[in-house]
């Protein structure tokens, strides 16, 4: 789903954030990415959006050549991917069914099944009663789960989160989790950038970790590790 | 475009015009001074074109004669005239004839004539009418040349001063075209840059689940375009109203001057009008999602 070979990136001002990272990752696979602020989580995750382009290697995501993709096409590699980011990004003017529909929206999908797959997904995040709620109503949890739903609206093959239980308390951490747990197991591929050292020794899931710019550690049911 | 992506692109673009209402009055108030101002060089210019063109087509000389001649000379000359070659008529003009038409000509303003009391400082003429307009020139130079004229006037020795005047209109009115259209510019691009500084959040995740570069530019497009065409609308009636008002000015001091009418030509000035108003709206939207949207 993501092979991601000999990649590095070296921003303009000389940063270099990436140094000849290799990774493969397989549909269906749930994955910790950890590391320090600045270690090259954020890159990874940029270069998986191709808001960033590799300096040098091969990236392909979701069955696309992203390195030699243009630019007509980024939208279309967007489209598999769900982003979820630690600030949730809800559009404040519009309600939850809205923000949701919103995902929908813009890629032009059919309107008869927007209202289905809204519906479906918010049922998902369990917020389906709160769909007339404004962002401004609802927890921080309950705001996060609607990001999620937006994420997951149009069926991503992978589902991309950057430190999404970052500003949550551990319990409502628990409840996204056990969203994404739930969007995995019914097949889609998740890679999370975290921080959370308890998430990731409980979930025993596949765990990578940066470190200046190096993959260092990267196993297969792993802990969040010491050196952080 | 599928019919329910344009209704979106439209409330899009209504609800930011409300929301900049300040800016969006400001930048409509522009479009319609500057088009307004186009569309008076446009018509300006279009009417001299047209003077130039009837003058162009004229194929009468008038033929001043020298004061005191002679009858039997008078007849020399005339005779002398038809001699000339595509000569189509020959008419005598008293002066006391011409001191009539210049009365009636005056109108109202007669009485400039009373002045002179019984005095005629007009002289005797011929009016000599041409079969074709290209024979006017040698015509006019062969009968300047015989003994007794004093002079032999036809339109087109006008036009050159015409064309020099006209030239003028259109440089300086196209100098003053390119400062007005990039104010207008200006003002257009700012008003759409805070149109998308707005709504920055939204075209962020706009991007991020996979809208199009040009899902996400058309209400910014159209938001311009709305913009340019109302302030084309607002510059189109103005014209108009400012035309008719010229109009009835010139016919009553100059009732000879070949106007342009207003049907069908303010139809075109009009649409042309609202064209430049969408195309600077689209191309101020342009500078701004360029600068600021890096879509």
């Amino acid at each position: 789903m993501i092979q991601m070979k000999d990649v590095s990136k070296i921003y303009e001002n000389g940063t270099m954030a990436l140094d000849h990272v290799s990774i493969d990752i397989e549909k269906g696979e749930f994955v910790f990415l950890v590391g320090a602020s600045g270690a090259g989580k954020s890159t990874f995750i940029k270069l998986l959006l191709r808001e960033e382009l590799p300096t040098e290697g091969e990236l392909r995501v979701a069955g696309r050549d992203v390195v030699s993709m243009p630019r007509s096409e980024v939208p279309y590699l967007r489209r598999g991917l769900g982003v979820i980011f630690q600030d949730y990004r809800l559009l404040p003017d519009k309600t939850v069914f809205e923000n949701v529909a919103f995902a929908m929206q813009v890629i032009e999908a059919p309107r008869r099944l927007m209202q289905r797959s809204v519906n479906a997904v918010l049922d998902v995040v369990g917020l389906r009663d709160k769909y007339k709620c404004f962002p401004r109503q609802l927890s921080g949890g309950e705001q996060q789960r609607v990001a999620i739903a937006r994420a997951i609206v149009n069926d991503p093959a992978i589902v991309i989160a950057d430190e999404p239980t970052g500003n949550l308390d551990p319990e409502t951490s628990w409840d996204i989790m056990d969203i994404f747990e739930r969007i995995n197991r019914a097949g889609t591929t998740i890679v999370m950038a975290t921080h959370d050292r308890n998430i990731v020794d409980a979930m025993k899931r596949r765990v990578i970790a940066i470190e200046d710019g190096h993959v260092v550690r990267d196993e297969a049911r792993g802990g969040y590790g010491y050196e952080a | 475009m599928k019919l329910r992506t344009s209704e979106y692109f439209i409330q899009e673009t209504f609800r930011s015009l409300r929301r900049n209402n300040w800016m969006s009055f400001a930048s409509i108030g522009t479009v319609a001074v500057s088009l307004f101002v186009l569309g008076v060089f446009l018509l300006l210019v279009l009417n001299m074109n047209r003077l130039a063109s009837s003058l162009e087509s004229q194929v009468q000389i008038s033929v001043y004669l020298e004061d005191g001649l002679s009858e039997s000379a008078r007849k020399d000359i005339a005779s002398d005239i038809e001699a000339l070659q595509g000569i189509e008529e020959i008419r005598y003009v008293p002066k006391a004839e011409a001191k009539e038409r210049l009365a009636e000509r005056l109108g109202d303003q007669k009485y400039l004539l009373d002045a002179l009391g019984e005095k005629n400082p007009l002289p005797d003429s011929f009016e000599v009418v041409l079969k074709s307009p290209d024979l006017v020139e040698t015509a006019a130079t062969a009968i300047t040349r015989m003994d007794g004229v004093e002079q032999a006037k036809y339109g087109q020795d006008v036009i050159e001063h015409l064309f020099a005047i006209t030239r003028l209109i259109r440089i300086f009115g196209f100098a003053l075209m390119v400062l007005l259209a990039g104010a207008t510019l200006f003002i257009i691009s700012n008003t759409i840059r805070l149109t998308v500084f707005a709504r920055r959040k939204e075209v962020a995740i706009m991007k991020y689940v996979g809208a199009t570069d040009w899902f996400i530019r058309w209400p910014f497009l159209l938001e311009g375009m709305v913009l340019g065409f109302v302030g084309g609308v607002l510059a189109a009636i103005a014209l108009q109203s400012f035309y008719a008002a010229m109009a009835s000015k010139i016919y009553e001091t100059l009732a000879f001057f070949p106007l342009l009418p207003q049907v069908p030509y303010m139809y075109y000035v009009s649409i042309a009008i609202l064209l430049a108003g969408m195309g600077i709206g689209a191309l101020g939207s342009t500078i701004s999602l360029k600068r600021f949207l890096k879509v």
